[in-house]
């Protein structure tokens, strides 16, 4: 190598850097908090929590500033992609990040390993992020541990917690075995190319024979589609929801969820271009699938928890209809974008005011919420505007993510795709409407306080999650547009 | 002056005013919000041309990538509908709600009502008429809630849980509309006159019994009618005078914007059954108002029987066949209907409320109150009267109209329709022998007559249903379905 072909080569690196500014301040993130959370007396450890806010809300702004600084790359010899899904979805997971630790907090306070709680949880935003950005088979499978490995830790956070350590140890044996079972299906695609590389593995793709690339496929989506909580690998979600600490629930509904479906929007349109062995389909038929059995296993819940795990695998389902739209329609990635940021901050701002609602009543159960708006109209309000948005009501921004949805599928010739959706989106009626009418219509429970002792960092969440549900949707011609430049993804 | 978004925002304004200024204020204010929007609207009479359509249309960009947009606009229904609202909502203010005076949440919930009310009137975009027809269910439910009677919170939730499922379907109609349209918009004008949906077979259909149903809930149209009495009976009296009065409209004001303007030709196979159902509100709602003894749920029944007219009216004028002219006439005296039972309705409400703040509401507990009360009873025969559709009143000419009209296609349900107006003739007739005529009891020897507070939320809305009982040209002239009906 010649001097100015090394000069180069570093020019390349440094300037990678900056693309990579976003991944690197989550590590930033998660070193520096098990540092601190070392150093720092107990009573201290909430300042973890703000160092990893402050580190969260970077990534997004870094995010923000490689978007601007386009055209899209491929970085680190093209295992990492830089483009509109990456970014949209490092944005998110900044700002959901920080609002996680927000709910996190009145849980983690006083406890003995706080700061070290914020740690994971850094890591884990790390994992989520590139688990969404890897273009390159071991990357993914390494994001793909990393991300589990701390989800577990969380779940598992309240040692004393029985429920707790079920929820974890389900979560651990079943991410276990999809991890492996996707590991495993990875090792076929490296047979077929001989390389880790999703593109040149696309290529490689069209010369395997037909059963085997549908085989090697299909264990690949096990471990995405668990993350993801599409049926049929949903099956811990609801236990896992209800057993872990619920400010852990609220970030698995939300972080490792969509960076699965991000990586699903990623991989399978590198790996199987052109919508060989017509993945679409199989893709959308699963979509109609989760969708369905999430909102008809919701109808019966009486659990709240329970009842957003079921209602996050149907919002899975819809989500899912923009994966399912990308290769016939330019539509799906900026559907999956746009209904990806307005189920982030609904579903938090709903997990928000549950939480608060068990920290006063120590109950999630339905009858926990009768009555609630008398005792607590703001709290109350925003549940509301988070179950109608998650509903899907206008201007919220539930209702212009699911129309962006039903746009694609039906551009991708999908339409019957988007009227399982519409059947759907009348099925949910019930689910939400039996948590919101008792709330704001019912008599309240004897003996509730007139404040919920949430704490700030809870309400503030709250506020912010709930305002973002309305401006998401009554603003959405920003991140609409936004979300039309995402689709530039470069498959260079 | 973008006449037509002051007349919107006017109240709006006043509804996040009200909230940060003191009690005593939230009457002026409200009042002067209300105002706003009325003179506003008079300013858009002013400058409106009867004969040419869809006019005056205000557009602002909101969300140009899925096309929805501030627009609002009106043609003869959108007008006369939001002027009569303006008027009742005036009314409803000065009578007031809840403890007097006015109190700021009051003051709020009845001006975030009218400029809901209002912007569902007047939109043309799909995004903001379903988003203020929701509006107006919230803040119809929070003054059920916390100034009804006795069982407001169950009389809410039933009127809350009906209209807000009902308001699902019309959502999915609407994104069904917006999908089929090419480029994909909310704009109500392009969607009426392109009708993405025209002849497209059982997709139509099902859009066409979507929207249908969610209308009918409202209207409301037998048999989905079950909220409304309960509802009534409970709602504070310038709640039922704001629910019958106004909110019922938009079922019927959607069943023409909507079902007939854009989906003609679903309309027009389904035109018999959906006339067959007015038909069945006129008899069911003329015969269980027979049947009532307290006074606030007849005035309701009979709300159900008048809305039935307009329903036959607007299947009349979607079925094939029927003529030009009497299509024009069916669906004119449709929307006089609405504007008269608009009147009528919110005077006999307010009646209802006046004798229930003196004792009782109760028919069998009334009697001879004509003594006593001598202004009261003649107001109250009047709007009898004009209920049961005597000519020189309000009712007459309207269903006299819609009849008319409905005879060309359907001669048969217009003639037993017909049977409907003798059987409400009985039913006030009955009622007002009870109430007024015979031996004064002793507890109501002594009863005030109406107040001046009183007289002044009644006569404006008596000397409306005089006019245009007189004088119909006066709001026909405006309505002229003919320069709209086909965009």
């Amino acid at each position: 190598m010649t001097v100015p072909e090394m000069k180069a080569m570093e020019e390349r690196m440094i300037a990678d850097l900056f693309w990579l500014s976003p991944i690197g301040a989550l590590v930033l993130s998660a070193v520096v908090a098990v540092v601190l959370a070392l150093v720092l007396p107990r009573g201290r450890q909430g300042l973890v929590g703000a160092w990893v806010v402050g580190a969260h809300l970077s990534a997004a702004a870094l995010a923000a500033a490689c978007w601007l600084d386009r055209p899209f790359r491929a970085v680190m010899e093209g295992t990492v992609m830089v483009d509109g899904l990456s970014l949209a979805l490092t944005g998110i997971v900044g700002v959901a990040g920080a609002l996680s630790v927000g709910l996190v907090r009145p849980m983690a306070a006083g406890t003995d390993r706080e700061g070290e709680l914020y740690a994971v949880l850094s890591a884990s935003s790390l994992g989520a992020v590139v688990l969404g950005s890897a273009a390159d088979a071991a990357l993914l499978a390494m994001a793909l541990g990393l991300l589990s490995l701390t989800s577990f830790i969380m779940t598992g956070y309240l040692r004393r917690s029985v429920r707790g350590n079920e929820a974890a140890l389900k979560y651990y044996i079943y991410g276990t075995v999809a991890g492996a079972v996707m590991v495993y299906g990875l090792t076929f695609w490296f047979g077929f190319a001989g390389t880790t590389d999703l593109a040149a593995i696309g290529r490689a793709m069209g010369d395997v024979p037909v059963l085997a690339a549908v085989l090697a496929t299909s264990l690949v989506v096990v471990g995405l589609g668990y993350k993801a909580s599409l049926v049929p690998f949903h099956f811990w979600t609801p236990d896992v929801y209800d057993g872990a600490p619920l400010p852990v629930a609220a970030y698995l509904s939300v972080l490792p969820k969509l960076a699965g479906l991000v990586a699903l929007a990623r991989v399978l349109p590198m790996a199987l271009p052109d919508g060989v062995l017509g993945w679409p389909t199989a893709v959308a038929v699963v979509a109609a699938v989760t969708m369905t059995l999430g909102n008809v296993a919701a109808i019966v819940q009486r659990d709240i928890v329970r009842l957003l795990a079921y209602s996050s695998i149907a919002q899975a389902g819809y989500l899912l209809m923009g994966v399912a739209a990308i290769a016939g329609s330019e539509r799906g990635v900026p559907a999956l974008v746009y209904y990806a940021i307005a189920y982030a901050v609904t579903n938090l701002a709903a997990f928000g005011v549950v939480l608060a609602v068990q920290r006063e009543r120590g109950s999630v159960d339905l009858s926990a919420f009768s009555g609630l708006g008398r005792a607590h109209p703001w709290w109350t309000a925003a549940l509301v505007l988070a179950f109608l948005s998650l509903l899907g009501l206008p201007p919220l921004s539930g209702f212009v993510g699911k129309l962006e949805v039903f746009r694609a599928a039906i551009d991708a010739d999908l339409a019957w795709l988007a009227v399982v959706a519409v059947i759907n989106t009348v099925i949910s009626l019930y689910p939400y409407l039996r948590v919101i009418a008792p709330a704001v219509l019912g008599e309240p429970a004897s003996g509730s306080s007139r404040r919920l002792p949430a704490g700030a960092p809870l309400a503030a969440a709250v506020l912010i999650a709930t305002v973002g549900t309305v401006v998401v949707g009554v603003g959405a011609e920003p991140l609409l547009r936004l979300a039309d430049a995402a689709d530039a993804v470069s498959s260079q | 002056m973008p006449w037509l978004t002051v007349a919107v925002v006017a109240p709006l304004l006043g509804a996040a005013l009200a909230p940060a200024l003191p009690d005593r204020a939230s009457r002026p204010l409200a009042l002067g919000g209300a105002l706003v929007s009325l003179l506003a609207l008079l300013a858009t009479l002013v400058r409106f041309d009867a004969g040419s359509g869809m006019q005056l249309v205000e557009e602002a960009t909101w969300i140009p990538s899925l096309d929805v947009a501030w627009r609002l606009g009106v043609d003869g229904m959108a007008l006369a509908l939001a002027l009569m609202s303006a008027v009742i909502f005036l009314v409803a203010i000065g009578y007031g709600v809840g403890p007097a005076p006015l109190g700021r949440a009051a003051a709020a919930l009845l001006l975030l009502l009218e400029g809901s009310t209002l912007a569902f009137f007047l939109a043309e975009d799909f995004f903001l008429f379903y988003v203020a027809f929701d509006v107006t269910l919230v803040a119809m439910y929070f003054l059920i809630a916390l100034w009804g009677g006795e069982r407001r919170r169950y009389a809410a939730l039933k009127f809350f849980l009906y209209t807000l499922v009902g308001s699902m379907p019309i959502l999915l109609g609407i994104i069904a509309l917006f999908l089929a349209s090419e480029p994909q918009t909310f704009d109500m004008i392009r969607l009426a006159e392109e009708r993405p949906l025209a002849g497209a077979g059982a997709g139509a259909t099902l859009v066409f019994l979507a929207f249908f149903v969610g209308f009918a809930v409202k209207t409301p149209i037998v048999p989905f009618h079950t909220w409304l009495p309960a509802a009534h009976v409970e709602a504070p009296t310038a709640g039922s005078v704001l629910l019958a009065g106004v909110l019922l409209k938009m079922g019927t004001y959607g069943l023409v914007r909507v079902n007939l303007q854009m989906l003609p030709d679903a309309f027009a196979e389904h035109a018999l059954p959906v006339a067959l159902l007015g038909l069945v509100s006129v008899l069911y709602g003329a015969l269980v108002a027979m049947a009532q003894t307290d006074l606030k749920r007849l005035v309701a029944y009979t709300s159900i029987n008048h809305m039935g007219y307009v329903v036959i009216g607007v299947a009349a004028a979607a079925a094939t066949g029927i003529s030009g002219q009497a299509r024009e006439l069916a669906i004119d005296g449709a929307v006089l209907q609405m504007l008269a039972h608009g009147f009528v309705t919110a005077a006999l409400f307010l009646l209802a409320g006046f004798i229930q703040a003196r004792g009782s509401r109760e028919l069998g507990e009334l009697g001879g109150l004509m003594k006593p009360m001598p202004v009261y009873g003649s107001l109250t025969a009047l709007a009898f009267f004009a209920s049961l559709g005597l000519p020189g009143l309000a009712q007459f000419p309207a269903e006299l109209q819609i009849l008319l009209g409905t005879f060309d296609v359907y001669p048969a349900i217009a003639a037993v329709a017909a049977i409907g107006i003798l059987l409400t003739a009985a039913l006030f007739v009955l009622a007002l022998q009870r109430a007024f005529l015979g031996a004064t009891p002793e507890r109501w020897r002594a009863l005030p007559d109406l107040d001046r507070h009183e007289l002044v939320a009644l006569l404006p809305l008596m000397i409306l249903v005089v006019v245009l009982g007189v004088y119909p040209r006066l709001a026909l002239d405006v309505i002229a379905s003919g320069a709209w009906l086909e965009p």
